[in-house]
Parts: C-alpha cells; sequence; structure tokens
C-alpha cells in the first residue's frame, strides 16, 4: 500500500514538473518567432537584369560565381598552408584562369600578386576572434571548383552571381560596370548599369521558414520564404554587327594616325537611336580593376571639347533659317581679318574671294564664317545655339553625360563671336554634335538620343517610344545645308578620300587645343561628321580624334575613317551604290 | 431483519447505471484519442517526409538552374562577334574588303 502511495507521488510531481516547465515555456519564456532554433531567415540576392543588343544577344547576362569565406576556428590546417594553397586560385581573373603564354613581365607580376594575396590571406585567417570572414567575392565556378575539391575545412562557400560579357570588352563605356557600394551590395556604375542601376538590380528575396530540428522545414510553419524578384532586362537599339565594325575599324584608326584616342559614334537620324558607340582605348568590364580608371567614363557623352569647323554647320543653318544668307551669297573673304585685336584666318592660309556660301562650307573658310556670324549678329546665333541643344545635356540615358560648356550670352566679346563660328571657344559633347547634325539629315527636328529601346521583365515588357522630336529648322533649310555637306565631301578637302559612288554628307573639322591659356599648333582633335545616304540617311555618323600625330587634320584622319566605316554600313545595310 | 428484495433491487439499479456507461465512456474515449494520436503520427510522418521531398527538388532545380546558367554562358561566348571573327581567322577566311566581286 505505501509502495503505490509512493508511485502515485511520484507520478504527480513527474507532472507537477511538466506542467510547471510547459507553463514556463508557453508563458514566461520569451521564445521569439524569429529565434534562429527553429527559423531561418536570410536575404536572397536579387539576379540582375541582362543588357540585349538589337538582335537579342546579351552584351551582359549573369554567371555563376561564388563568396568564399572562412571559420579561422573551424580550420584544422596552419594558416600559412592554407594561403599557399588559396593564393594562386584567388588573384586576378586574368592570370588565375591562364597560366602559359605570359610573357616574362607578366609572370614576375604574378608571382608578385600570388604573395601579396598569400600575406593577404593569412592576416585574414590568424585572426581567431572572428567567426567568419570573407576571402574572396566573385568568384568563377572553375576556381570555386578547384578550392572546393581542396577539401579544406573551415572553408565556406555562398552564391555570389557575377556579372558575364560574351563580347568581352565591345561597348564597355557604353555599357558601364557593377561594383559594390558601402554595402558591399551590386551596384552599377557608369554607363547602362549607373543610369539603370534601380531598373536592373531587381529586388531582393528572404528565406524565412520554420524548420524542426533537423534543419528541414516545417511545411504548415507560419512563414513562407519571399522570392527575389529579377531586375529588368534592357534591350538596347545597339546593333551588334556596326558595334563590331566600328570598334574594329577604330581600334586601327588610332594605331594608324597615333591618336590619342578616338571617338566614334553612329545613330539614326529619324528616331535618334543609337547604333554604335565606340571609344578607343577601351578596358575589359571583366577585368576592369586591371584598367586605368580614367578609362570608365564614356567620353561620347562626357567629354567637352571644341568642335572646330564641323560646327560650322550649325552656324551655316543658323543663318540660312533666319534668311539672312542665302546658298548662293557671296562674301569677299579675300584674306585674313583683324576682328577684336585678333586675326582670323583661314586653317591653310588660302583664301578664296567672292565665295558662295557652298564655297565657304567646301573649303571650310574660317573667315567667310565670320561673315555669316556677322550676318546672323550674336542674339540669332546665341538663340540657335540652344535651339540646336547645345549647353544642355541631351538627356540619354547614360550615366556622366555633361553638358558641354557655352558661356552667358552677355560675357560674349566680339571674337567670340567671330570664333564660335567655326567652332573654337565653344565646349561641346560629341553625343550633342551627333543630335544637332541629325537635325540636318531629318529635315529639321531635334530629336532626343537614346539606346534603351525596351524594358522587358517576368510580368511586363515596355517599349520606350522616341519623342518625335521638335522642328527647330525648316525643311529647306535642313536640305540647303545637306547640299552644302555633299558638295563639301565630293570636292572638299576630302575629295581624295570620299568613294565616288556614295552620296554622302558631310564635313570635316580640325579644332586646336586649348592649354594653358592658348591654343596648341601641335595638339588638335580632328573630326568628321556626316549622314548617308545624303537623301534619304540611315545613319549618322561622328568620328573624332584626340591629338592625331600623323596628321593633325580632320580630312587625313577623321574623314577616310569615316568613308571605310561607311561603305561597310552601305553593304550591311543593303544600300544600293549611287552610279 | 431487513427484507431480501429491497436490498437486491438497489445493489442492480447501482451497478447498471454508474459502473456500464463509466466503460462504454471510457472504451469510446480510448478509441478516439488513439485514433488522433494515430491521425497525428500518420500527418507528422508525411509532413517530415514531404520536407525531404521538397529540400531534394529544391537541390535539383538549384542544380539544373545551375547548369542552365553555365551552359547558357559558354553558348554566349562560343556565339559572340570576337570568338566568331577569331575562328574565321584561324579557318581562313578573309576580310570581305580584301575580295573582288565582279
Amino acid at each position: 500500500m505505501n509502495r503505490i502511495k509512493l508511485f502515485q507521488i511520484i507520478i504527480a510531481i513527474i507532472a507537477v514538473l511538466i506542467i510547471i516547465r510547459l507553463f514556463y515555456w508557453q508563458f514566461i519564456s520569451d521564445i521569439s518567432i524569429g529565434s534562429d532554433a527553429f527559423l531561418k531567415e536570410t536575404e536572397i540576392p536579387a539576379s540582375r537584369g541582362e543588357i540585349y543588343a538589337s538582335d537579342n544577344f546579351p552584351l551582359v547576362a549573369n554567371q555563376e560565381a561564388f563568396l568564399i569565406y572562412g571559420k579561422p576556428h573551424e580550420l584544422n590546417q596552419p594558416v600559412t598552408d592554407i594561403a599557399k594553397k588559396l593564393a594562386p586560385n584567388l588573384i586576378s581573373p586574368k592570370y588565375a584562369t591562364v597560366s602559359a603564354g605570359l610573357s616574362e613581365a607578366e609572370s614576375q607580376k604574378k608571382d608578385q600578386e600570388i604573395k601579396d594575396k598569400e600575406e593577404e590571406l593569412s592576416s585574414k585567417l590568424e585572426n581567431k576572434n572572428l567567426y567568419w570572414v570573407q576571402l574572396a567575392r566573385k568568384v568563377p565556378s572553375a576556381i570555386y571548383k578547384n578550392i572546393q575539391n581542396m577539401k579544406i575545412q573551415g572553408l565556406g562557400f555562398e552564391k555570389d552571381e557575377k556579372r558575364n560579357y560574351p563580347e568581352a570588352s565591345m561597348a564597355a563605356q557604353l555599357l558601364g560596370f557593377v561594383g559594390y557600394n558601402k554595402f558591399g551590395q551590386d551596384t552599377g556604375y557608369f554607363g547602362l548599369e549607373g543610369f539603370w542601376d534601380r531598373i536592373l538590380k531587381g529586388k531582393s528575396g528572404r528565406l524565412g521558414q520554420e524548420q524542426d530540428p533537423f534543419g528541414l522545414p516545417i511545411l504548415i510553419g507560419k512563414y513562407q520564404p519571399i522570392k527575389p524578384k529579377k531586375g529588368s532586362s534592357l534591350y538596347l537599339s545597339i546593333d551588334r554587327s556596326i558595334q563590331f565594325i566600328v570598334e574594329n575599324e577604330l581600334k586601327n584608326a588610332v594605331i594608324k594616325y597615333g591618336a590619342k584616342q578616338g571617338t566614334i559614334i553612329v545613330a539614326n537620324p529619324s528616331n535618334g537611336r543609337i547604333l554604335a558607340m565606340a571609344t578607343y582605348p577601351t578596358y575589359e568590364p571583366e577585368f576592369r580593376l586591371e584598367f586605368d580608371e580614367n578609362l570608365y567614363k564614356n567620353p561620347a557623352v562626357a567629354d567637352n571639347f571644341e568642335p572646330g569647323s564641323i560646327f560650322k554647320l550649325i552656324t551655316m543653318s543658323a543663318a540660312l533659317d533666319s534668311s539672312v544668307i542665302e546658298p548662293d551669297t557671296r562674301c569677299s573673304c579675300n584674306g585674313p581679318r583683324q576682328i577684336g585685336g585678333f586675326e582670323i584666318s583661314t586653317w591653310n592660309k588660302k583664301y578664296y574671294p567672292n565665295s558662295t556660301m557652298t564655297e565657304v562650307i567646301q573649303h571650310s573658310d574660317n573667315v567667310g564664317m565670320t561673315f555669316v556670324a556677322e550676318k546672323l549678329g550674336l542674339n540669332k546665333f546665341y538663340e540657335y545655339i540652344l535651339k540646336f541643344g547645345f549647353s544642355k545635356a541631351t538627356s540619354i540615358d547614360l550615366q556622366g553625360e555633361s553638358d558641354g560648356s557655352i558661356r552667358p550670352k552677355n560675357e560674349w566679346r566680339e571674337v567670340d563671336l567671330a570664333t564660335a563660328s567655326f567652332g573654337q571657344g565653344i565646349a561641346i559633347t560629341p553625343i550633342q554634335m551627333v543630335q544637332a547634325t541629325s537635325v540636318i539629315a531629318n529635315g529639321g527636328k531635334l530629336i532626343k538620343p537614346s539606346i534603351v529601346v525596351k524594358i522587358k521583365n517576368s510580368s511586363k515588357e515596355e517599349i520606350l517610344q522616341t519623342d518625335g522630336g521638335r522642328r527647330i529648322i525648316s525643311q529647306k533649310t535642313a536640305a540647303q545645308v545637306k547640299e552644302m555637306m555633299v558638295n563639301a565631301v565630293q570636292n572638299g578637302e576630302t575629295k581624295a578620300f570620299a568613294p565616288k559612288d556614295l552620296r554622302i554628307a558631310g564635313k570635316t573639322g580640325t579644332a586646336q587645343v586649348p592649354v594653358a591659356g592658348h591654343y596648341d599648333p601641335n595638339k588638335t582633335i580632328a573630326s568628321f561628321i556626316g549622314f548617308a545616304p545624303a537623301d534619304e540617311p540611315k545613319f549618322v555618323m561622328l568620328v573624332r580624334f584626340s591629338q592625331p600625330s600623323s596628321s593633325p587634320y580632320g580630312s587625313e584622319t577623321a574623314a577616310p575613317t569615316f568613308f571605310i566605316i561607311a561603305k561597310k554600313l552601305f553593304n550591311y545595310f543593303g544600300i544600293p551604290l549611287s552610279n | 431483519m431487513l427484507p431480501v428484495s429491497d436490498f437486491k433491487i438497489r445493489k442492480r439499479n447501482s451497478f447498471n447505471l454508474i459502473g456500464r456507461v463509466r466503460v462504454k465512456f471510457l472504451i469510446i474515449a480510448t478509441l478516439l484519442v488513439s485514433s488522433v494520436f494515430f491521425a497525428q503520427l500518420v500527418f507528422a510522418n508525411a509532413l517530415a517526409t514531404d520536407g525531404i521531398k521538397l529540400v531534394q527538388i529544391q537541390e535539383e532545380i538549384n542544380k539544373l538552374e545551375e547548369e542552365n546558367i553555365n551552359m547558357r554562358t559558354e553558348i554566349y561566348q562560343d556565339s559572340s562577334l570576337n570568338s566568331l571573327n577569331k575562328k574565321a581567322n584561324q579557318y581562313g577566311f578573309e576580310n570581305s574588303s580584301f575580295i573582288t566581286s565582279f
């Protein structure tokens, strides 16, 4: 009887203890819902949207990559040994993936990089106070597999998607690149990546799911994962074939003419879409850290330069549109002129008395242009400069666009009006010049240049329409200037290089570069701008070289390059030859 | 002396009304608790198994996605104009500008 009672008492005590414990867990203990014990909550980064050329081939895609981290207290090998094993894999991908074919200098650089990396890894892994230390980010899958095969205890891997550039350096300055912001998150810089960063990056997801003690998800749990939303993809007007042709010819030309830099823009004048935009020297976005940071910016939209004679087209358009001259108006133009204490002369010191306006453009006559500017007057000339879109950014969808530099009208002196008429003393950007020349090509409308045609994500597709443009000069004026340009190509300085069977409208430019308050006669910006076919233009193109050494003139450097590319574009577009 | 019939009647009533109900109640309750307990076991087991299946499916999806991305990357690289240009040069194709057409 006593034993039964004792047993009952023990059972009762156990029951009471269990009840007390349950009461404690239920009401007293603060077991929050977010406790790691049963809830796993991690951020799932969203994939960035891709960037496609007009043929739907990706210029920028995503590739699998990994973040490698170490847990110093879990390492079972000496830190120096681990660092030695890892370092050759974690140096610049340029060296990490290529072992053969390196020059002696490159081999030495590689060895030095390995040594530096070893020291860096050792110092990171030696800190036993750290639970987790990041060793490398965006490690390609081939290298990740190498490291995984080493089976080093204490190393861990997380997915860390990486940008992939199938066409390597193609349109690098146009595309921009992806770097990290101050929180270590992927962020676009420069070009399209910078301008469209918010659209491209998407929205991170969250993995919040209740788990059992074995880490398996509890399906009836309250917290379900929130899927990341991939960024939208951009579809560009960039034609990959034209871009390829332009980049190859630009590279050849920059080397041939010994130029410091070259830039080419090809656009469709009827809608402002950019077909190609290239600069040489360029860089490879994948190995961007190997290149000079100055190469990251896109000179086609960011560089201010004095346009020189290509700007005569704008002055002439303004004067014709204002009806202060006609194409057959004649100027004396019989020698250099003194204006505001400065001598204005022609580029080759040749003078053509009694020239028509068409001949002024044909000979690229600075003195003739001062005549035009005087007829036009400062107010009208300034008004047209603004109308053509100079002095403010074109609002092209690229990061880092510059406004150009046109001084306020009240600061202009007599000589400024004269020099501006032939494109000196003002600074514009290459894209502004392309936009302005497109006005002549399309019959008088100023259309905003653009690159992105379509934005697409998993749920919707948005077509970005171009604006219809606004008329700034009459069709008659545009046609008159066009004929002047055709004449300039066929009978002007470029006569020797111009293809006889193509009807191209164009104008050369050679601008001296201002250095420390004066113009350096040996440093020029040589350029050529034009469109073709002249009567129904498919493209407008600017070719610009900075400081060519073989010849300072646009007619001997930029113009031949323009014609070589134009021939290929005629072929590409299937445009029949004139003759 | 008490009448025998009175004693018998009282005893029979007590046994039928309370005892038989209690036994039935206990049997039903036991069956109910057992079936609930068994059902819970079955459902819990199913859920646990589904959890494992879900993880396996997710792993398979991830693996296929990774392979898909890697293959796509390879295709892009091999079909890029840069790569085709290099291959064309290797195979002896020449730039169209060097070719004379009649």
